[in-house]
């Protein structure tokens, strides 16, 4: 799951951490009530600095992810309905703007990206 | 602290420790060899004391090595880390330098002990002529004293940097080399002896090296 | 906020040549300081000023509260050291190493010791002296890190050590610095490394501190910029300028530091506009700054 963070990105680390978990949690591979790993083992895990950690789970909870209880560990929330889908459409179009952004600086064009999705998608089915 | 200092000392020190004890051991014995007869004349007396004297001269030679070697077995470690280790722990240098030295100081108790228990065995199995006495403690002092001093030498020589030990060395290298040029050509030069004098005399410091190692004497 | 570690216009100079001047520099409690310099630029030499190896010609340094070099041993109590070079005994075993250890620190924890001996997978009879160099690397922080001390200082610990090695010793010290909450003091020139795990970070250059910054502000704050139209000479910028060159014909490209987004609408103001901003790491802007740095001195200006 942190198999690429990246200390070089301009990305603070800490949001890099947050992103991965709010993904994991919209796509349900983070339950509800599932333990996320303690600061100590993840910043150890990771060799970052545990307040990187600390701070990427505080703006989690800011954000109504998860509940942070002192001395028990922090544990995914239970998310309103509809939530998650929000949550994936708001990846899906960071992803996208992603995309679209590298598109542009390498001077792809919107009808060549579109034919490379449908290639790729072609392959994937035949 | 004294007892992982005293630790650290035995795994270094204790192999000159063991030829120590083992030789302070059988000296007073060797030097008394042959004193077991139940017969004595006076000629014989004269035997005696003379083997006494001469096995005796070996005492301040076994103390000065005791000494140099247990010194350095001391401070070696601790040159090759550059101190960096002993500076670092939480103890002024006074008290790391009084621990070290009282480690080996207590370890070299054991070949003085071995001193008094050879010369004890030596006496007590021996028949001494008549006029003559044994002086097992007087000896056993005599050597642990030598030793202290040895060892006092040394420790201050090898606690000091290895720059100023080996200025040290380098001078008194130099005054020998000096005193010998001077010999051989036959230039009346003499700087050696009475630094000697002062140094070895009977006033100095490393008098307790001279004079007579007698375990039995008038 | 009090700081573990203060110096103040410290100046030291062991003989000819080489010496430390001005150095200023403040270690909050609980902070993982990244102390980052070329060779001979006077890292390790700061370390024994602030262990007390050496004694400054002027300045004051104060760790824990107290003075240093005076009060040394109390202030060493609570430090744990893990040097550049090993500097324990090799013919003792790691086991006799942690017992000659333990009985200068009443703070020390056995049963950290003892599982730390496992984790780090070491063998407590060996000789020091028969170790590899990334054992003998973990021996050395095994040892700091069952001090229980507030502080560590650490001079380049993994360097020269494979990546493996690296990892496992990363990973003890950043799990006890979350426990504890201990300060560390690490000096080391693997820039990612430091990059990953300080939130402060100081440069040194040739005895004289360059900068010293929360790690955001240097990461996030230095970048590169694609410039066009700018006049030859340029009065005060909002950002910090270290470089400017020419890329293309039309467009320069400059180095700058302390920016912020806000700052593009200054290129308008003179006439210029700003094509691109490009992030920096942390190794690149630590480039720029040193050249920057260099070149502003042998200048005379700022």
């Amino acid at each position: 799951m942190f198999e690429h963070i990246d200390p070089r990105s301009s990305t603070p680390l800490y949001a890099q951490i947050a992103a991965r978990f709010r993904v994991a949690i919209a796509a349900g591979e983070l339950r509800t009530a599932a333990l996320l790993p303690s600061v100590r083992e993840l910043a150890a895990r990771l060799r970052v600095n545990p307040a990187t950690i600390a701070q990427a789970y505080r703006e989690l909870e800011a954000e109504g992810f998860v509940e942070i209880r002192h001395g028990a560990g922090t544990y995914v929330r239970e998310l309103a309905p509809g939530r998650r889908t929000r949550e994936r459409a708001r990846q899906a179009k960071a992803l996208a703007e992603r995309v679209l952004a590298d598109a542009r600086r390498t001077g792809v064009t919107l009808e060549e990206l579109r034919e490379a999705i449908d290639g790729v998608l072609g392959a994937k089915t035949t | 602290m004294f007892r992982v200092m005293l630790y650290t000392q035995w795994k270094w020190s204790r192999l000159i420790i063991l030829l120590g004890t083992v030789a302070a051991f059988a000296l007073p014995i060797i030097s008394m060899q042959g004193a077991a007869h139940a017969e004595r004349n006076p000629l014989e007396a004269q035997d005696l004391l003379r083997t006494v004297q001469s096995w005796g001269t070996l005492y301040p030679v076994l103390a000065a090595a005791l000494g140099l070697f247990v010194a350095m077995a001391a401070w070696a470690p601790d040159h090759r880390g550059r101190h960096v280790h002993a500076l670092t722990l939480p103890l002024p240098r006074w008290r790391y330098m009084l621990l070290r030295c009282a480690s080996g100081a207590v370890l070299l108790a054991i070949p003085a002990a071995a001193v008094l228990a050879g010369a004890l065995l030596a006496t007590a199995t021996a028949t001494l002529p008549p006029g003559l006495q044994s002086y097992p403690f007087a000896l056993a002092t005599h050597f642990v004293l030598a030793t202290a001093v040895a060892y006092g030498v040394f420790f201050a020589v090898s606690a000091a940097t290895a720059r100023t030990a080996g200025i040290i060395l380098a001078a008194v290298g130099a005054l020998i080399a000096v005193q010998v040029v001077a010999g051989v050509a036959n230039v009346n030069f003499d700087i050696v002896s009475p630094l000697t004098m002062i140094v070895l005399g009977p006033a100095g410091p490393f008098a307790i090296f001279t004079g007579r190692w007698m375990l039995v004497d008038v | 906020m009090t700081n573990v570690i203060e110096i103040d216009s410290l100046h030291y100079r062991p003989g000819k040549g080489f010496a430390l001047r001005d150095l200023s520099i403040h270690v909050p409690a609980g902070a993982i300081y990244g102390f980052l310099g070329p060779n001979g630029s006077g890292k390790t030499t700061t370390i024994r000023l602030v262990l007390g190896l050496l004694r400054p010609q002027s300045g004051r340094i104060t760790v824990l509260g107290d003075r240093m070099p005076d009060d040394a041993p109390k202030i060493l109590a609570r430090v744990g050291y893990v040097p550049e070079q090993p500097h324990l005994d090799p013919t003792l075993t790691v086991d006799e190493l942690l017992r000659f250890q333990a009985a200068f620190y009443p703070t020390w924890d056995g049963a950290r010791a003892t599982q730390l001996l496992r984790q780090f997978d070491l063998d407590g009879e060996r000789l020091f002296g028969r170790l590899s160099k990334g054992q003998k690397a973990k021996v050395m922080i095994l040892l700091a890190l069952a001090q229980q001390g507030e502080l560590l200082v650490l001079d380049e610990p993994t360097d020269g050590l494979d990546p493996v090695v690296r990892r496992d010793i990363l990973a003890a010290l950043l799990e006890y610095v979350s426990q504890r909450g201990a300060a560390v003091f690490i000096s080391s020139h693997l820039v990612h490394e430091i990059e990953r795990i300080c939130d402060w970070i100081a440069v040194m250059d040739d005895g004289r501190l360059v900068t010293e910054v929360p790690m955001e502000q240097l990461k996030n704050g230095t970048k590169r910029l694609r410039v066009a139209g700018a006049p030859a000479t340029l009065g005060p910028t909002p950002f910090a300028l270290f470089a400017r060159e020419p890329a293309t014909a039309a467009a320069e490209t400059w180095v700058v530091g302390e920016w912020k987004p806000e700052m593009a609408g200054y290129f308008p103001g003179i006439g210029a506009s700003l094509q691109d901003v490009i992030d920096l790491d942390l190794e690149d802007g630590f480039v720029e700054l040193l050249r920057s740095f260099r070149g502003g001195r042998s200048e005379g200006s700022a």
